[in-house]
């Protein structure tokens, strides 16, 4: 097991220099960008980024010395402010967005799952059809349609809930919540209604069913399990819609998260912002597919067996 | 003990109802074994998953009949009420142990489980039964592989497994469905006996359900033979047995092989032997490994085989799973490449061929395949399915195809007019029939057969056993007929070649082997034959 | 001639059953008659439009829909069913273009893994794995934001970020079909190579693939409106349906129709093309065929 989580890791190492590279090299290209001396900026900004970036040097040593940095965690000071560093900045806005997209994420697990199975029951019935319309409502609806039309009825007209903001007023955080979780919440039900179905038409199912279990302890105890494998393999990558996702919500909800000043960044042309921003979602969409990997192979017993070597 | 009356089981499908059980009624005593025997589709299974409530309703529907075990209706009590029989009273095991066991949870959970759901028992006490259910089914070293998963027991161990499952609760009742189908001959004549043997000590009435007259026949006091949902015929197995009253029943009992094969073939032998295949070896390595891949071990599927087949002869060859035999027929074929050796094909050694004159030389020898299902492309008519060999190879044009597609379908004794129709519209036997259509068109010197009757209903196998014997005869065809079935090997071949782990274990004359077998294997493998 | 006059009955393949279970689903269906509509709309556009694209009328401001104006009219004055009808022919030319570069990237790469197969495919998908990894909407608006936005980027952009399941989509059924016995049949009978791949791993490969182009269409035109929606996407004066979203986000409070009419055009379309997708999945999902 400890082999297999090194070996993922050693084959995540690759992709993330990729992104490094992509991202410095696609910088490093743009007009008016900070290596480029065309533009007209402050002395003093020209000389810290020289001190830092070396932009005397040949692209390459630029770029060795970057990951030099990166490798301490260090993301280089903000193009845009001077004052701050992108550490700064990613810090500043980081907890906000973990939090929502973690309220996102159980929001989506809890409603997906109970829908799925709820509908996975009772299949081309009412049980079935109303969830799965749901379902597809909320895979039609995107978050920055969905967002808009919550904020409007349940902020503007009916005032039950604040329409900005984030962990100044009681309840700001559930709309953007469920305006994140929504099509996640959609696809979890898709996909766990599914492999539910699968699952109750194995013959092992049918086996607990002649050994006169109760319906509860089939569906928890000996369906759940493989059913919620695929759900897993799509949270995983889902990770990085998640983010992106975040964008648009932070942006709609006046969350001052990473998302929110992400597209500032790209508005402003912050460009050290953005690559450190974008090396830093491309660690997190890693690590968590990571994580999504190391659970599958946990949760089944064959594999896990095959991983371990094996006797 | 247990009484069933006019039971009528129906479907409700898309296309209307379809009537699955009709009219079912029997009587079952405590400690005596029925035997329900019929054909896929016949509905012995969903009879007796009615009984248990154990059929998706909808679509599936009781619509009349009770079923009294000892005075308490089955078909009228409410669910929670069946629950405390289900697993308890009357215990069931299924066809595929590969499958009925739960891969997700260790062995000993779906024993505990099944004790604790139905006695108040401490979990220590649960273990305890399960090791003593284990032990009894004969599971060795029970103690260290009770926390295992299902997948690190083989095919025969899981069904012991299934057994003890079912029997852990002291049922009265077991419900066999078609317990030993997917296991190989030798181990199901162990598990047969397993069953048997317990079924004794216990007194247990069981209700054994197969498709196999022969198991039937070993395993059963009472037999009721089943026919499209309907009882054909009911009586002891004797009386089965020796006078069959039905027609149907009189089909069953000739489909079932204990002849040798009627006329043998015309071998002429040959210099240098039609074929002949020398120290052919196919090995599959396997690699694996946590962190870095590495070869594991070298799977020795086919381990320096020789054989020679004479012009017009039948040679079978027969094994069980995992013996190499496919794999030697595919290695023929050139289907899988082999490591070494040579397969001369009147003299010509088809390894050495390259791939261009390799495809232009195949028409020579052809391939009969297992699954009729799959061996069809589901997107081609069977006119085109069978037109595609001969416009390749030229030995037809655009207007004479249409002839020689009727010719074929006269040959496999199929109507001309289905010629338009797609395969998913014919049955498993007419689609095998379409496939050895397709293998004899182009004339091939040669036929490989892989169990190409091992997914047929029995009647149906007979039918198409017959087809093969008669068009061997006909068009004077040299075949390799690969098969676990030692009764179907009697049957057709004229000479058998026993394999076991890739090797060659024993090799002779038909008759001569199955009346004087030499090697352990082979005696193993003809003791397990049912008899009827 | 004699043989010739035998009644041949006429089989229905495995197409005309999927193509009759899907006439018979209700919701495909509607999405079926919704798309061409709106496909119809969009290339009617300049054709049919009440009034023109740049039309500004600054009295008029923004009214509610009216008799003059059936969805209303913006702050300037222009009117919205215009609008949203030439926003639709950005947002679905978006989806259809952008979904083709996927589909010719996606096909080929997944057809060439899976049937060469060994090493090749092992390399192959290891690269498909090593690009799912990427943060692709990140890269996209990096793209934006560095090169400026255009239609032509946006095609390339969205058309690589969406081949990667396309490729793993057809590879996986190349795999299947190529393991299964009628390919080896057709082997044995000594088909080329390239007989085999026309006559028999195509036609059985393209069911997923149409489903799979099916979903991927309304896939693409959210991740367009997407960027439009945060300003990356299609720029002033051209719009699409996530720019007048974005637009009438900002004045919902006031002018509520700015923002429900583009998002439902918008959400319309994604209904109709996942109902039409989910219906040609069950029509041509041989499991369901067997029942």
């Amino acid at each position: 097991m400890f082999l297999f989580i090194l070996k993922r890791i050693l084959q995540s190492a690759p992709v993330l220099l990729l992104v490094t590279a992509v991202t410095f090299f696609m910088i490093h290209a743009a007009p008016g960008g900070p290596f480029s001396q065309e533009r007209a900026v402050p002395p003093e900004v020209i000389k810290r980024l020289n001190e830092r970036y070396h932009l005397d040097e040949p692209i390459w040593q630029q770029f060795v010395g970057y990951l030099g940095h990166l490798l301490h965690g260090d993301f280089g000071p903000s193009f845009k402010y001077p004052t701050h560093t992108v550490n700064d900045l990613i810090a500043a806005g980081f907890p906000a967005t973990f939090e929502l997209a973690l309220y996102a994420t159980l929001f989506a697990l809890v409603i997906g799952l109970t829908a799925g199975i709820i509908a996975s029951l009772k299949p081309n019935s009412l049980q079935d059809y109303v969830p799965m319309s749901a379902a597809m409502l909320g895979i039609c609806l995107p978050s920055f349609v969905l967002g808009p039309i919550l904020l409007l009825v349940f902020g503007i007209w009916l005032q039950w809930l604040p329409v900005a903001g984030w962990g100044q007023i009681a309840g700001d955080k559930i709309l953007p919540s469920i305006t994140l979780g929504a099509a996640y919440a959609a696809y979890i039900a898709r996909i766990s209604r599914g492999s539910m179905l699968e699952i109750l038409s194995q013959d092992y199912i049918r086996t607990a069913r002649a050994k006169g279990l109760s319906n509860a302890r089939i569906i928890f105890v000996h369906a759940l399990r493989g059913a919620i494998t695929p759900v897993i393999s799509f949270l995983g990558p889902a990770i990085a819609g998640l983010l992106a996702g975040s964008f648009v919500v932070e942006t709609i909800f006046q969350i001052p998260g990473l998302g929110r000043f992400y597209v500032q960044a790209a508005f402003n042309r912050d460009y050290t912002m953005i690559m450190g921003c974008t090396i830093f979602f491309a660690f997190l969409i890693v690590v968590f597919n990571l994580l999504a990997d190391v659970l599958l192979v946990l949760l089944n017993p064959k594999v896990r067996q095959e991983v371990s070597g094996g006797h | 003990m247990l009484s069933v009356k006019n039971l009528r089981v129906v479907f409700n499908t898309r296309n209307g109802t379809a009537v699955a059980v009709e009219d079912l009624s029997f009587e079952l005593k405590v400690g005596e074994v029925l035997g329900i025997v019929g054909e896929s589709g016949s509905g012995k299974s969903v009879a007796c998953y009615s009984l248990l409530g154990l059929i998706p309703m909808p679509p599936g529907k009781i619509e009349k009949g009770s079923a009294e075990y000892f005075g308490q209706d089955l078909l009228r009590i409410n669910e929670k009420e069946l629950r405390k029989i289900r697993g308890h009273k009357i215990s069931m095991i299924f066809q595929d142990p590969m499958t009925s066991l739960n891969p997700y949870m260790r062995v000993v959970d779906q024993l505990m489980e099944s004790v604790q759901v139905h006695h108040a028992v401490s979990r220590k006490e649960a273990r305890q039964r399960a090791i003593k259910a284990l032990i009894e089914v004969g599971i060795r070293d029970v103690e260290e592989r009770i926390d295992n998963y299902p997948h690190q027991f083989s095919g025969g161990m899981r069904q012991r497994v299934m057994i003890a499952m079912a029997l852990i609760t002291e049922p009265q009742l077991l419900i066999a469905d078609e317990p030993t189908t997917a296991l190989d001959v030798t181990v199901q004549a162990q598990i047969l006996s397993l069953i048997k043997s317990l079924q004794k000590t216990r007194n247990l009435a069981v209700i054994f359900i197969t498709h196999d007259l022969g198991v039937a026949a070993q395993m059963a006091d009472n037999i009721l033979v089943m026919e499209k949902g309907r009882v054909v015929e009911q009586g002891t197995t004797e009386q089965i047995f020796k006078h069959p009253a039905h027609i149907y029943t009189q089909k069953l009992i000739s489909a079932v092989l204990t002849t040798a094969k009627p006329t043998p073939s015309l071998a002429e032998i040959t210099e240098p032997p039609f074929l002949q295949i020398k120290q052919l070896k196919t090995y599959f390595p396997q690699v694996g490994g946590a962190f870095i891949k590495h070869l594991i071990r070298i799977v020795k599927a086919v381990d320096d085989i020789s054989l020679t087949i004479n012009r017009g002869e039948i040679l079978g060859v027969v094994g069980e799973s995992g013996s190499g035999k496919s794999t030697l027929g595919r290695s023929i074929m050139r289907l899988v490449e082999a490591q070494s050796g040579e397969i001369l094909l009147e003299g010509k050694d088809l390894r050495g061929l390259p791939i261009g004159e390799l495809q232009k030389y195949r028409r020579n020898f052809q391939m009969i395949f297992q699954d009729p299902y799959a061996s069809l492309n589901p997107r081609m008519t069977v006119f085109d399915a069978l037109a595609e060999p001969l416009l390749v190879h030229g030995l037809a044009n655009k207007g004479t195809v249409l002839a020689q597609v009727n010719e074929l379908m006269d040959d496999v004794g199929l109507d001309r007019s289905f010629i338009r129709k797609y395969p998913h519209e014919f049955s498993g036997g007419q689609r095998q029939r379409i496939a050895i259509a397709r293998a004899i068109a182009l004339k091939p010197k040669l036929i490989i057969a892989d169990e190409p009757v091992s997914a047929l209903d029995v009647t149906i196998r007979a039918q198409i056993l017959a087809l093969l014997l008669e068009l061997s005869q006909k068009h004077h065809l040299t075949m390799l007929f690969i098969s676990h079935d030692m009764s179907v090997i009697r049957y057709l071949c004229d000479r058998v070649l026993v394999m076991q782990d890739g090797k060659l274990v024993e090799e002779g004359a038909t008759e001569d082997l199955f009346a004087k077998p030499k090697e352990i294997y082979t005696q193993q493998l003809l003791a397990a034959i049912p008899k009827l | 001639m004699t043989e010739f006059k035998i009644n041949i009955e006429k089989g229905t393949s495995l197409t005309h059953d999927a193509f009759m279970r899907l006439r018979k689903n209700n919701m495909a269906m509607i999405g079926l008659c919704i798309l061409i509509f709106f496909i119809a709309i969009a290339l009617l556009t300049p054709l049919i439009a009440p009034y023109t694209y740049e039309g500004q009328n600054l009295e008029l401001g923004a009214t509610p829909p009216s008799a003059l104006h059936w969805l209303g009219t913006d702050v300037l004055g222009r009117d919205q069913l215009t609008r949203i009808m030439y926003g639709s022919r950005v947002s679905l030319m978006v989806g259809f273009i952008a979904t083709a570069v996927a589909l010719l990237i996606g096909v080929l790469w997944g057809a060439i893994a899976g049937f060469l197969g060994g090493r090749v495919d092992a390399i192959m998908m290891r690269i498909v794995d090593a690009l799912y990894a990427l943060p692709f909407t990140i890269f996209i608006i990096l793209l934006t934001v560095i090169f400026g936005s255009s239609m032509l980027l946006l095609f390339l952009a969205i058309g690589a970020v969406e081949w990667l399941t396309m490729a793993r989509i057809v590879r996986g059924q190349v795999l299947t079909i190529k393991g299964q016995e009628f390919v080896e049949a057709a082997i044995t009978m000594g088909l080329s190579p390239w007989q085999i791949i026309t006559r028999h791993l195509i036609p059985n490969v393209l069911g997923p693939i149409i489903v799979y182009t099916t979903l991927t269409i309304p896939s693409v035109i959210l991740l367009e409106s997407f960027l439009s929606f945060l300003g990356l996407g299609i720029q002033p004066p051209q719009s699409s349906w996530g720019s007048l979203i974005s637009g009438g986000t900002e004045t919902m409070e006031e002018y509520p129709w700015l923002l429900i009419f583009p998002g439902l055009a918008l959400s319309l379309t994604l209904f109709s093309l996942n109902f039409l997708g989910d219906g040609l999945r069950d029509a041509l999902d041989p499991r369901a065929s067997k029942d």
